[in-house]
């Protein structure tokens, strides 16, 4: 090691990028599993599709339409990222699946008990129906394993290199 | 040739009286009486009584031949003070010849097909490897044909499969470690790497728990071992990856990956694999690579047909009030039948079993008139007479479709008893039950953790890059870096070229 600013510049140049890579994977955990919402929609299995996050915001009838289908993936994308980076700040050093499951088990609480009388066309639970109900557990409960998994291997792999390059 | 005993235990050493030596080996082995394939020769040479064991249904008698011949030409020219077992050595004309010391080494090497050499006065025996085992030519494995590529594959021959393997490989950091696994048995293991590359934690583990097992025999020879390697419990899936190509071995080689060759077995163990290693196949790497990739599409649906479809249609046709009218195509509608669907679904994937049973064990001059009565019978006959619906015979036919093109065998098997759990559960509980028996799938998937490597890697934990190359196989010339599940020392492939 040439002098003490080297370190300190290879540990934010590896921020850098695990914050990238942390970005990546709620993107892309957040693209993937609103298409099979966006599926289960479709066929009439699931009540609520992947518009629902654009249901607080008045934009006009398209809302409901592919348009806003589309629009509605893309937002839960950004939203996703956001998401992504919080669990890396607060639950990332853990190194268990489970807790990935339940953040997204907590996450659907948050969406249809806490936040489900601010959006306006979103029923409660007890009337949406077994099939809406199960359906989005389990895509919530896959989203949050997928992000909180990928998160916590990516951290545990890093910290395996450092400590690999510092021997 | 360095073979490496399994145990330690008392040895008995060689007597130095050649006749003692006789007694001991003709009591064990009862040469002679019951025992038609051992044997001894006895000769002067030199003025001293040479005995040779030997195995004649596994040693190469023209090799022995031409060894006798040599050393019947010894003449007492040599100075007198010169010991006979000195000359001998000299005059075994074999690159390989070997010093043991013990009766035990004398009745292992005679018994894999080396011969023997005892002298009277000596109480060391030579070794002399003239094995030559029956076996067939390298020819293209049956399950993994592609149409450019080169057709070899392994044969149950160990020194013939590292032979295949150390071609493509020269390198010389390339390590062939042999272990003896089987206290009646013997075989051998080979673990192949390349040193420098492959993570020496899991070199280190292979080689533990293979000195640990205690089994006396693993005729199933590659299996066995893989039993005792990784803990399989009740998951279908498989493992580790099987091949029978030494060009897929080689390539997984130089990732990073260790490999282990049995002997007489013609496939070979590739660790750490996760499930995507077992969704590809060498012919995607022999086309280019948009063909490549889109192959590789063509091969993801029909997978992810054979695990989906029959769930997924009948979920479709218990709910079909409800479905919009773009999918009112589906379902029962204008046929009639007898029995309900879930049975007639059971029933065509048994029969598609029993099928796919009885053409293997078919001897090929019948198969076609087989594959005639299959179609006629199941397909046409069954729906007249109102057992089955024409569209149960389609989405069963697909789905073993999707089975057969998937690259390895026992992840058909697998992703045929998830169908079956999938279709069960959709059968109770609809939509939720599809959903959430998927989900528990999906879970108890993520959580094998097989040798340290998540299985389902790079899709749950994402990794963005691995991922990509899945989806989209690589290009060789843009393969920088291995991939990081391996956990390699070296990561570079090629350097990054900066123009």
């Amino acid at each position: 090691m040439s002098g003490s600013s080297k370190p300190e510049q290879n540990k934010k140049a590896k921020q850098a990028t695990s914050n990238g890579r942390v970005a990546l994977i709620g993107f892309f955990g957040g693209l993937i599993w609103s298409l099979i919402g966006y599926l289960a929609y479709l066929i009439h299995f699931s009540k609520v599709g992947p518009s629902l996050i654009l249901a607080p915001f008045v934009l006009g009838k398209w809302k409901n339409k592919i348009g806003g289908q589309f629009l509605g993936i893309l937002i839960i994308c950004i939203v996703s990222i956001l998401i992504a980076l919080l669990y890396k700040y607060a639950l990332g050093k853990i190194k268990s699946m489970w807790v990935g499951i339940i953040f997204g088990l907590m996450l659907w609480v948050i969406v249809f008990y806490v936040l489900q009388p601010l959006i306006p066309g979103l029923d409660p639970v007890s009337k949406l129906g077994k099939n809406t109900n199960s359906i989005s557990l389990c895509l919530y409960a896959l989203y949050g394993l997928f992000v909180g998994y990928s998160i916590s291997f990516d951290l545990e792999s890093l910290a395996n290199e450092e400590a690999g390059s510092n021997q | 040739m360095v073979i490496i005993a399994t145990q330690q235990k008392e040895k008995k050493p060689i007597f130095k009286k050649v006749k003692d030596n006789e007694q001991y080996l003709t009591k064990k082995l009862d040469i002679g009486a019951t025992n038609f394939d051992v044997g001894v020769r006895k000769m002067k040479i030199l003025s001293e009584e040479v005995h040779v064991y030997y195995c004649n249904s596994l040693c190469n008698s023209e090799m022995v031949i031409f060894l006798f011949r040599e050393l019947m030409r010894v003449v007492n020219a040599h100075r007198p003070n010169i010991k006979a077992k000195d000359v001998i050595k000299n005059h075994l004309a074999h690159e390989q010849v070997m010093e043991i010391k013990t009766l035990d080494d004398v009745l292992l090497y005679m018994l894999c097909g080396l011969i023997v050499v005892l002298i009277d006065g000596e109480a060391v025996g030579l070794v002399v490897d003239v094995r030559n085992y029956p076996g067939r030519q390298p020819e293209e494995p049956d399950v993994e044909k592609v149409i450019r590529g080169s057709k070899d594959g392994f044969t149950e021959n160990i020194i013939i499969n590292a032979g295949l393997i150390r071609r493509r490989v020269r390198d010389e950091n390339y390590r062939n470690e042999l272990i003896r696994v089987g206290k009646r048995s013997k075989t051998d293991v080979c673990i192949s790497y390349i040193k420098g590359i492959a993570n020496p934690g899991l070199i280190k583990t292979i080689k533990k728990e293979l000195k640990q097992i205690e089994i006396d025999g693993i005729p199933m020879a590659d299996k066995t071992i893989e039993e005792f390697i990784v803990k399989q419990g009740f998951n279908p899936y498989p493992l580790v990856r099987y091949t029978g190509r030494p060009d897929v071995a080689a390539e997984h080689i130089l990732e990073g990956h260790i490999v282990m060759i049995v002997d007489t077995s013609p496939s070979v163990i590739i660790l750490p694999t996760t499930l995507f290693h077992h969704v590809q196949h060498a012919e995607e790497y022999l086309q280019t690579p948009s063909s490549g990739a889109f192959l590789r599409w063509i091969r993801f649906i029909a997978m992810l047909a054979s695990i989906f479809l029959v769930p997924f249609w009948y979920l479709l046709v218990l709910e079909g009030s409800s479905l919009p009218h773009w999918l009112s195509f589906i379902g029962p509608n204008k046929h009639t039948y007898n029995i309900p669907i879930f049975l007639q679904i059971l029933l065509a994937e048994f029969g598609i079993e029993a099928l796919r049973m009885a053409a293997i064990h078919t001897p090929t001059a019948l198969s076609t008139a087989l594959g005639l009565i299959a179609a006629i019978l199941i397909g046409q006959v069954a729906i007249q007479v109102g057992i089955f619906l024409p569209e149960v015979i389609l989405y069963t036919s697909i789905s073993a479709v999707g089975g057969f093109a998937t690259p390895s065998y026992e992840l058909s098997l697998a992703n045929k008893i998830v169908r079956l759990f999938l279709i069960i559960i959709t059968a109770i509980f609809h939509v939720p039950g599809f959903a959430i028996g998927s989900t528990i799938i999906i879970i108890l998937l993520a959580q094998v953790k097989n040798i340290n490597t998540p299985y389902l890697w790079p899709f749950i934990p994402f990794n963005p890059k691995a991922f990509f190359n899945i989806m989209i196989r690589t290009a060789m010339p843009t393969a920088y870096t291995r991939p990081s599940i391996v956990r390699s020392i070296d990561d570079t492939r090629q350097p990054k070229k900066t123009d």
